[in-house]
Order: C-alpha cells, then structure tokens, then sequence
C-alpha cells in the first residue's frame, strides 16, 4: 500500500519512515506540494514546535495540499506534532491556527506533573479503526488537545487528555509509534492496511 | 487510597516529634495557621493526635478539635483513649473517628465496649509496631501479645480498617516501612492507614500501589512543605497510568558490548545490534547506550555503532560517553538517539546541559551522574570532583536537564542492590526521573529501587547479558508487586 509521507524539517522523518517500512508502507517521501495533494494515504510527522511546524506548511502550500488531498478521501495521519497540527488551534506561544482539519484547541498541560512528559503512558482507545484495547505508548510532549468531539483514545497525566482522534479518515496521535515498540507497529500497520 | 494529612497537637502548637520523642520536638506554629497553608479541600480527611493526651491519658486538646472540625473536614482523633468518656470526648468535639491505640493492643473488652457503643466505623485501632512488636503507651513499651493475635483480635471484631505505623520511619523521612505492609498484607484481610516516613510523593505513589493500604497519614514532609497535597492527590488518582521502565545498558568498546566491575575489568558481553533487537523482543522500554571507549578511533566506530543501533529498534535510545559540546550532542542524535546523556564535560562546564536543552528540548538531554560515596565523579569513574550528587542533580534540573541517569560506582557491577539511600536523596530532591543504575542483582532491588528509591526507571547490564534474568521475568515480578509495567 502507498504512504505518502511529508518530509517536513521539523521532524523526525527518518524515524517514521523506518517505522511506516517495517509495517509494510510502500513509502514515498516527498515535501512536493502537488504530489501531496493527489496522494491517498498520507503521514504528517513533527515534533518540536507548533509553530515552526505550522510556519513550514503555510510557506511551501503543503497545508492546501493536505486539506485538498483530505477533501478528496485521502486518509490523513499525524503523529506527535502532526496531530496536533491537525487541530484548529494551538496555544503554544501565543496562539496559533491550524489546518483546522479537526474541531479542538492545543493546550500546555496544567497540573503538578513536570512537563514534558517524557516515557509510557497507557492509552484507552474506543471502538476505530486504528487500535484496538489499552495499551501503552511513548510521549514527548509538554501541549495536548483534551476532551473533544472526534477522541478515539485517551491517556491521563495529572488529569485526562487526547491521546488519539479520527474523523472520518483523518487521524491523528499525540504519542510516538514509531518509539512504541510492537503497539506502535501495529498501529501503523492498521493505517497503513486500512482503506 | 486517601492522602491524610496529620498534625499533631502539644500545648496548642501544631508539632512533630522524631522517634517518638518528646525530646526531639519540632514547632509548626497554630494548628489553623498550619492547615491554612496545606490548602486541604473540603471534606477531607485530618489525621489529630493530642500528644498530651496520648502522655498523660485524658483529652486535653479538646478546643482545638472543636475548632477544627468547623472546617468541613473529617476529622480522625487519636491520643490516649482509654475511657468510654474520652472517646466519646473527642465524638462529641466533632471528630468523625476516633483512634485507639494501647487499648487496642492491651484491652479487648474495651474495644468491645466503644465498638458496641459509637459503631465500628468510628473506631480505628492503631497498632505502631517496631521490629516486629506491637509497642504501646507512646512506645515506651512492648504490648503483652504478639501481632498475629492482635490482628485477629481486630478482625474478630468486625473493625476494617487499622493505622499501622514502624515507630522507626515515622519522622525520619527514611521511606514508608513497605515490607510492614507486605507483611501485613499476607497476615490480615485489614485494610490499612499506613503511617510514618513518607518523604515525598513517589513514597505516597508506592504506598497507592499496596493493595491493602487504603490511606497514607502524612505529617513532616507535608509541613516541612516537601509534598504539596494537590500533587500527591494528582499522582493517587491514576498511580498506575504511567508505566515504570527498565532499561538494559549497554557499554560499548570498539563496536563491542562490554561489561565490568566498578567501571574496571572489562569482558566482553556480545554484539550491540544483537543485544538490542533482542531486549526490544523481551520488552525493554528504552536502552542505553554507552561509549565507554578511551580514544577518538573509538568515538568515531561508537558513532557508527549508535546508527546500526538505532536503525534497528523501535524504542527510544539514550547515548552516552564522552559528550563535550553541543556539536558532539547533535551528532548523536543524528545518529539516531533520541536522548543524550552529559556527563564529565557537563561537571566542568555545566552551561553545556542549558544549551542543549535550548537547542534540542529537555526532553532530550540526561545527566548521567556517576556517585562514589556521596560525590558526583568523571572521567569513567577515575576522578572526584569534591561536588555533592545531591547538589549536582538538583543544579542540572535548574539547568534544563530531563531526566537523570543516577550510577552509583561502588554499586556497579557487583549485584548488591541499588543504593537506595543515594536514589532517594535525589528522587526526593528533584522533579525530574531518576534512572537507577549500578548494583541490580535480585528481584527485589529492581522492586525496591522503584518503590523505596523512588526511580522512574531501573537500568542494568551485565544481569541481561549474561542471561542471569530476563527482562520478561522482572517485569512480570514487578506487575506482581504492584508496579505497573509496559
């Protein structure tokens, strides 16, 4: 199955594209803005900041391309950065719009936790597509989205946050699988075999 | 499990005794001035004791209580209750419970009495134990029977819940007397308020993880502003959500795997990609790397090591060994680690652990701390640098360092244990993680570097290379003591 993966600078691209491989992607690696918007299954990694990630979309029209090719019944993941790229906006220094892809707001996490949250985090999805059961995964973040309308899974630190969201064929996951061993495999196999 | 704040009252002042010792006293001030700066939530719990009471035999503190209980919390009372009229003393001040210790230990018919009386949910017998003795009369001596028959006692009367301190720990921040509790556990379906020694909010997440411990009374640590309540109530709520690691090391020479012996004798231990990929297959949770050859011929096939490594896992790297800027810091994640570990070059100049962490985020950068003694070491171990480790840790948290990789020298490689005294005086002394390292041999260290030392990961290497343990088995050990693993 062809994955299309976004080779954005503010990410770990390399990582994820070993990852999406061993989990049977015929992958293509591409910042090409045309490529990408009439692409059928696509990966938004990042990590690092909103901001610097947003930036880049906007500069090389890659975010017209993804909310076209999306538009078209692309299927759509983002991973760490990428999910929450895939909100309306972001409260990571100051305010920040995004592709507005998903209905939600991307807040530092408030508590007594020390931030980021770095290690394993048990995640509960619900009934989708993507994973099944409870299982746990590996974060590196110190912002999340919580409580909104498309969460297929949630994870607790110092109180409960959005771990996974999906609308329709738009995924997104706030923690790394290409960090998270045989879970994370897996669920990147289950995006990349579904249709 | 309910987090109880404790104070205890003498001559109207909020005080701590250590040891049980009214010769080692400590002053908090007011009772209500002490509570107005806990920030304790409505209907909450408060954990009394009348130390004057508890001397002399008769409620003397009865005001305070009564002043106390107008505050909408649930009040439990303890202190030389020995009458009928003195528990009932105490009820009618406002307190929702009482505590009842000598006459627990010492008079059945008694107990009886107060549980035919007020009910057994307003009883909770107190049973302070030390060495294996109940102790009674403010300690000073040992009660007349044994534990077993007292439990049963207890039990007979239909009483749930008991208070359970080791007069050892209480007040001396040492860490919750966790093999009191196991030991109870196997002896008493009894839930229990486990009291004393709690010194900071992993003590109070260990205890969370003790199946019979139903609330944890916390006095010094509390007071002495260590633990904040809405921190310890925060990591209760979900104290199994975050999953603890284990790490496997490996120290590489010259594209090999080696292991030693307080950082000498080195032998070979295998091939690093081999060892990898098969701790990822046995369920470790992140590995260590660690470059641990002399010269920059070795830097340079370390460097290609870490890539091979890293493009055959799918769990996080940490690399470490002979870090000095920021260009060598950057050059290892390239290599494909996810986190770098600074350790020599960090001691002498430690605004390289900033910069790092500006440039590559905190997630990303470890102290790795090598302890002899009480002191952080360098140069693989050869030289002191005359730095306290405690001071050290706490510097590289202020610094933007993420987690710490804690090696104690005298430890590693001798399968001792950990030294739990060392991991809890950092654990207890910053926010960040604390990886244990140096000295795993049994089960049970892992166990206790978790519950006792406080550490958010346990690191070893020659166990798992030699194949004395696999990490499948210790992980199912530690789910089975309560730890939650991946």
């Amino acid at each position: 199955m062809q994955v299309t993966l976004i080779d954005s600078p503010v990410a770990n691209v390399a990582n994820i594209a070993r990852a999406l491989r061993e989990a049977g992607a015929d992958l293509r690696v591409t910042a090409d803005a045309a490529v990408i918007a009439s692409a059928q299954k696509i990966v938004l990694p990042g990590v690092g900041s909103f901001v610097a990630a947003m930036t880049w979309l906007r500069a090389t029209r890659i975010d017209d391309a993804v909310r076209l090719a999306t538009s078209r019944g692309a299927s759509l993941l983002g991973v760490c950065v990428g999910h929450q790229l895939l909100f309306d906006v972001s409260h990571e220094l100051g305010t920040t719009p995004g592709l507005g892809l998903i209905r939600g707001e991307v807040r530092k996490f408030e508590g007594p936790l020390p931030v980021p949250q770095i290690g394993w985090n048990r995640v509960r999805f619900s009934k989708n597509p993507l994973f099944e059961g409870s299982e746990a995964f590996y974060f590196v973040n110190s912002y999340a989205a919580a409580n909104v309308d498309s969460e297929i899974a949630q994870a607790d630190y110092g109180g409960s946050f959005t771990a996974a969201v999906q609308k329709e064929k738009v995924f997104g996951v706030q923690f790394h699988p290409e960090k998270s061993s045989g879970a994370g495999l897996r669920l990147l196999r289950n995006f990349v075999q579904w249709t | 499990m309910d987090v109880i704040p404790s104070i205890d009252v003498l001559q109207g002042n909020a005080v701590r005794l250590t040891g049980g010792q009214f010769a080692l006293l400590t002053k908090y001030g007011p009772p209500e001035e002490v509570l107005d700066g806990l920030e304790l939530e409505r209907g909450s719990r408060l954990h009394v004791v009348d130390l004057e009471a508890s001397r002399s035999g008769r409620p003397v503190e009865t005001e305070i209580v009564r002043r106390l209980a107008r505050r909408d919390l649930r009040l439990q009372v303890g202190g030389g209750i020995r009458s009928l009229r003195d528990a009932r003393a105490w009820l009618d001040c406002g307190a929702e419970r009482i505590v009842v210790g000598t006459a627990a230990a010492e008079s059945p018919d008694f107990l009886q009495q107060l549980v035919d009386t007020f009910g057994v949910d307003r009883i909770i017998p107190a049973v302070d134990v030390r060495d294996g003795e109940v102790r009674v009369e403010g300690w000073q001596r040992g009660a007349s029977e044994s534990i077993t028959t007292i439990l049963r006692r207890l039990q007979a009367l239909d009483i749930r819940e008991i208070l359970a301190t080791d007069i050892r720990s209480d007040g001396a921040l040492r860490g919750p007397s966790f093999a009191l509790y196991r030991q109870l556990r196997a002896m008493t379906p009894l839930r229990v308020i486990a009291s004393g020694g709690v010194a900071s909010v992993h003590d109070i997440v260990s205890l969370s993880r003790h199946a019979n411990v139903s609330g944890c009374v916390i006095g010094k640590a509390l007071l002495d502003k260590r633990i904040t309540l809405a921190e310890a109530n925060a990591r209760v709520a979900t104290p199994n959500a975050i999953p603890e690691r284990v790490i496997p090391c490996l120290d590489v020479r010259d594209g090999r795997v080696v292991k030693g012996t307080n950082f000498g004798n080195l032998r070979d231990s295998g091939d690093p990609i081999e060892c990898a990929i098969r701790y990822e297959k046995e369920g470790a949770d992140e590995l260590v790397l660690l470059d641990v050859s002399a010269t920059d011929e070795g830097r340079r096939t370390a460097l290609e090591t870490v890539r091979r490594v890293a493009e055959s896992i799918f769990i996080p790297l940490t690399v470490g060994g002979g870090v000095r800027s920021v260009s060598d810091f950057r050059a290892l994640l390239r290599a494909g680690a996810d986190r770098v570990a600074i350790n020599t070059a960090a001691i002498a100049n430690p605004q390289l652990i900033a910069d790092c962490a500006r440039e590559f985020g905190a997630q990303a950068v470890v102290l790795s701390c090598d302890v002899k003694g009480r002191d952080a070491i360098v140069r693989s171990g050869k030289e002191s640098t005359g730095i306290d480790a405690v001071d050290w840790c706490k510097r590289a948290e202020a610094l933007g360092a993420g987690e710490i990789l804690l090696t104690s020298v005298d430890r590693d490689g001798t399968n001792a244990g950990f030294d739990l005294e060392l991991l809890r005086a950092v654990s207890g002394s910053v926010k960040i993680g604390v990886i244990a390292s140096g000295g795993a041999g049994r089960l049970e260290d892992f166990r206790d570097a978790i519950e006792t030392g406080g550490a958010r990961a346990v690191l070893a290497a020659s166990l798992f290379h030699e194949r004395r343990l696999a990490i499948g088995d210790l992980k199912a050990f530690l789910a089975r003591e309560g730890i939650p693993v991946r």
